[in-house]
């Protein structure tokens, strides 16, 4: 009896323990640590959002493999964690982004936007009988001519980052995006960065197909998404690449 | 219950209060109307808008002879009563409070396309009665003015005028506006269109309400002759 009431913190609907931590959402970041690394770079002329999608077997489909997703025109969202449960939010950013146009006739900010997804995920840490979303997001995207960049988490947190990983081996990646960030970088030194950081963590090196990269450019406010060959070009220009 | 959607606003209604569902059988004869002439003219310095003050039943009582019909929505902009009275302040505070709560979110006022088309989309989306206001204000990408029509069409002008008084007013800006007007001069020319509204349209008169949007704000005044708002 008394042991099933020292367990019931963690099970089932989300309550505080008491030191006041909640088990289920410090759970849910662990899934998030489970995933493959996604990395978000603000540079001067636009956001990059890079992702590790390497597959388990040669012979799934890559563009099967989601990971980095547009949102709308000006929008582009990167996961780490439950790709299922990142589809939900995705969702749902989208459907906002297109409201924001019926409401206004105007662009969703990425602020905004952003915040519509973390107030969502909130509610499923507050929520009897829900399960909070084992995923986290980068939200990059122009707002007003500027280059944006949030992060999500489980709590329903949002952060605003110039540079920021998010998945396994985030502390790792952090910390070379801590090292090598510089402000002014343009949107080319942006995707540089965000490949020579994901492959600071992966020892045999990146392959084009197992890399996913989006761009969002100040000057035509739109979503991009890097063609494999481009990516493959990189990758070997950055001497980046695995022996193959 | 728990409702997962309920973060994703209507786009046709309004996020505080709703709008009324039913279309109200009141006698068309006792609704109070403004009649009314309403004008907007945009300049490069800011805009005007003017309006006279009379309120009527069915057009043949004036149940009022100073109604302010031009009110502060937004930090930049107004917006003008034309129609039923009751139908237009419902739609005033809905759209104030939409627009203040954009504010405080976001950090930043609406656009005026953006509290247009929010415009445009309540009276699409409720039985605000017959209503035709103009919208005027001033942001980032400088003036601008619309009139929002009782199906919610939005339509952005240099000058626009909505009201009984239409016609008359229209004629006496017609060929005298310039875009490059000050806001002096295009003051000078809604009170004139006005005046001469008010000569002619048995639904307007009674003086006039002058307001002056800039970057700044809006300031509106009351005056109960035409001379004495120059």
């Amino acid at each position: 009896m008394q042991g099933n009431e020292q367990q019931a913190y963690d099970r089932g609907i989300t309550i505080f323990s008491p030191d006041g931590r909640l088990y289920q959402v410090e759970y849910a970041r662990e899934a998030v640590k489970r995933g493959t690394a996604s990395v978000g770079v603000r540079t001067a002329d636009g956001v990059v959002l890079a992702a590790d999608r390497h597959a388990r077997s040669p012979l799934i489909e890559r563009d099967s493999i989601e990971k980095i997703h547009e949102i709308d025109d000006h929008v582009g969202v990167a996961s780490a964690g439950h790709v299922a449960d990142a589809r939900q939010l995705i969702d749902v950013a989208r459907r906002q982004a297109q409201v924001n146009r019926l409401r206004y006739d105007e662009p969703a900010s990425v602020e905004s936007l952003t915040k519509e997804v973390t107030d969502y995920i909130q509610q499923y840490t507050q929520t009897g009988g829900a399960r909070p979303f084992g995923v986290a997001l980068l939200v990059g995207g122009i707002e007003d001519g500027e280059p944006r960049l949030f992060e999500t988490d489980p709590s329903g947190t949002p952060y605003e980052w110039q540079a920021v990983a998010i998945g396994g081996s985030r502390e790792d990646i952090q910390t070379y995006l801590e090292d090598e960030y510089a402000a002014e970088m343009d949107l080319e030194g942006g995707v540089e960065l965000a490949l020579r950081a994901l492959a600071s963590v992966n020892d045999d090196g990146l392959d084009a197909t197992g890399v996913d990269i989006a761009t969002i450019d100040v000057e035509g406010e739109q979503f991009s998404k890097l063609a494999e060959d481009d990516i493959a070009d990189r990758l070997a220009e950055f001497e980046l690449g695995g022996e193959e | 219950m728990y409702d997962p959607d309920n973060r994703l606003t209507d786009a046709y209604e309004p996020e505080v209060g709703t709008i009324p569902s039913d279309e109200s059988d009141a006698d068309e004869e006792t609704v109070v109307k403004t009649g009314t002439t309403t004008v907007g003219l945009s300049t490069d310095d800011g805009v005007v808008i003017a309006t006279d003050r009379r309120a009527s039943l069915g057009g043949r009582f004036v149940s009022n002879k100073s109604v302010t019909k031009v009110e502060q929505i937004h930090p930049t902009a107004a917006m003008t009563l034309v129609g039923s009275v009751g139908g237009a302040q419902s739609f005033i505070r809905s759209l104030r409070s939409e627009a203040n709560l954009y504010e405080v979110r976001r950090d930043e006022p609406l656009s005026i396309h953006a509290l247009s088309t929010l415009a445009g989309n309540f009276a699409r989306g409720g039985p605000f009665f017959a209503i035709n206001p103009i919208i005027g204000g001033v942001d980032d990408e400088g003036s601008h003015v619309y009139s929002v029509d009782p199906a919610g069409g939005v339509l952005q002008d240099d000058y626009t005028v909505t009201g009984s008084g239409t016609m008359v007013a229209t004629g006496t800006i017609e060929g005298e506006y310039d875009s490059e007007m000050s806001i002096e001069e295009a003051r000078a020319l809604a009170i004139r269109a006005v005046e001469a509204a008010a000569e002619r349209d048995t639904g307007s008169g009674n003086g006039i309400v002058l307001a002056e949007i800039t970057a700044d704000g809006v300031d509106i005044d009351r005056f109960d002759d035409y001379d004495s708002a120059e």
